[in-house]
């Protein structure tokens, strides 16, 4: 892959206490690919990507990270106080100031410039997520880590998230690194899939993945379905069935 | 200058306006934070801390510092990045610190501490030293407050994307508390826990209403507080009330009042 390598990660162990969350996973990140953690609740997602950007430090293993590199992040929940008046320009300069016409150009790339001047309370869950996605593309990052960005968005809007992150990664030539649930999405999105249940089960591009028998033991008749409907040019579905005693819901 | 400070009703109203423009700001990022009860904690805490004092025969606010130090770090040492103070954690230390002061200061025979000057404390028998005092710490906290603003600001937003962008958020947090602490512990002989409480809340809330930024909640909060000692000071006078309550009264007047003016004009949201 002639790619620029951004992130190899190798090994990487996280526990608290006694209970393993994230059991010797290894992977790399690529400048312009897409990689989408996928998982069943409680599989580590969060504390993959939380360890990517640096939130979590005490894992075990290590990390290659290329130097100076700049990330952006969308947490999975932003919940800002009702009693906390602050504008969607301010929470684009955060944590340092920003000239206002990449305020602007930031909110434009995400298709919220309208938003500029509301106050963050009064925004739909939908509309919060896209100026925090907008955030994340100030700066010029290498890489944007993505934590669910499409919990709490309605189907539509989960859609357009993800035209607008394939978008991000043509236009920024970023790599783009996010935990999701919706593996239909997912599936004809992105260039590298990581199937995660505490140690990686498989990884790889999305076609591969979804012939995994350990993808398709964890996720079953979704997992068989995603590929049916988005991928396959074929009018039947493959000999899933035939693994369907690993099904449970 | 000296003469001139010899006036203690100047002297209370230069303590008071020092105390409402430090408490503006610092009340504004525990409103943020859902701190609100960690004053309240902090002030009835102190009434420990005053006890102590009188026992090891300390001046009462070393041991107030103390204690409200005592509190506030290892409160830091058990937040952790996702979750904010729990209520029921300040709530017990809230009424065993109360408890346990009120039987220290009950029991000891040199009993010179009325509960009241506790609660309340006495904003018309401000020292000059006590001004000296308010005086320095005010200042201090400014200085933090203008150097880390901005941190204190994105912490209150989300503690996450701040932590994420390279702020130091266990540090910006743990530096908040001891802030909250060392107001706390200057301002008790003179506002009274009580009324310290009130302060860094009560104004908070009337300027919410008006404000579409966080500064402007800050200006704003500092004018309320403004106001409420000023009408206080003036019910004091006026009606012969204690200086303390009646500063919360008008506090809580003002909001109502605003409260109700905005039900006519748009809120700025």
């Amino acid at each position: 892959m002639p790619a620029e390598l951004l992130i190899r990660a190798n090994e990487i162990s996280y526990s608290i206490g006694q209970k393993l969350i994230l059991d010797r996973v290894s992977f790399e990140l690529y400048r312009g690919q897409i990689t989408a953690v996928i998982g069943p609740n409680g599989a580590g997602k969060s504390t993959l990507t939380g360890i990517v950007n640096g939130l979590i430090d005490n894992y075990s293993g290590d990390i290659e990270r290329h130097p100076g590199m700049r990330i952006g992040y969308l947490p999975q929940k932003v919940y800002v106080n009702t009693l906390m008046p602050v504008s969607v320009e301010r929470i684009l300069q955060l944590t340092r100031s920003v000239a206002d016409k990449e305020v602007d150009a930031a909110l434009a790339q995400a298709e919220v410039a309208y938003l500029k001047h509301r106050q963050v309370q009064s925004l739909s869950e939908g509309e919060l997520k896209r100026v925090l996605l907008a955030r994340t593309t100030l700066g010029n990052p290498d890489l944007i880590v993505l934590d669910e960005p499409t919990a709490g968005v309605d189907v539509t809007g989960e859609l357009k998230m993800y035209e607008l992150i394939s978008e991000f990664r043509n236009q920024l030539h970023c790599a783009i690194l996010m935990a999701s649930h919706n593996l239909h999405l997912v599936m004809s999105n992105t260039d590298q899939v990581l199937c995660l249940n505490q140690h990686l089960c498989c990884s790889g591009l999305p076609e591969s993945v979804s012939q995994h028998p350990e993808y398709l033991a964890l996720f079953g008749q979704q997992a068989a379905d995603s590929i049916a409907v988005y991928t396959h040019r074929h009018d039947h579905v493959h000999d899933v069935s035939g693994r369907h005693q690993d099904h449970h819901d | 200058m000296t003469d001139l400070l010899d006036n203690f009703l100047l002297r209370s109203i230069i303590a008071g306006t020092m105390m409402v423009s430090i408490a503006a700001p610092i009340g504004c990022l525990m409103v943020w934070q859902r701190l609100a009860f960690l004053s309240d904690t902090l002030g009835h805490a102190a009434v420990m801390g005053v006890g102590l004092g009188l026992l090891l025969q300390f001046p009462p606010m070393l041991g107030v510092l103390a204690v409200v130090l005592l509190i506030v770090v290892s409160l830091s040492q058990v937040v952790n990045i996702n979750n904010a103070l729990s209520e029921t954690t300040l709530a017990i230390i809230s009424h065993t610190g109360l408890a346990a002061g009120l039987i220290l200061i009950g029991v000891l025979p040199s009993n010179t501490v009325s509960i009241e000057a506790i609660l309340f404390g006495d904003l018309l028998a401000v020292t000059l030293t006590d001004l000296g005092m308010i005086f320095i710490t005010t200042l201090l906290l400014l200085i933090l407050l203008m150097r880390h603003w901005r941190s204190f600001v994105a912490v209150s937003v989300s503690r996450e994307i701040a932590q994420a962008e390279g702020i130091q958020v266990r540090k910006i947090q743990l530096l908040m508390y001891l802030m909250i602490a060392l107001l706390v512990a200057v301002m008790m002989k003179v506002m009274g826990v009580l009324l310290i409480a009130a302060m860094l809340v009560i104004p908070t809330s009337s300027a919410r209403v008006l404000s579409i930024s966080p500064e402007r909640m800050v200006i704003f909060s500092a004018l309320y507080g403004g106001a409420s000692l000023a009408g206080g000071i003036f019910g004091s006078f006026q009606f012969d009330w204690q200086a303390g309550p009646s500063i919360v009264l008008s506090a809580t007047s003002l909001l109502l009042l605003t409260l109700l003016l905005t039900r006519w004009v748009k809120r700025p949201v």
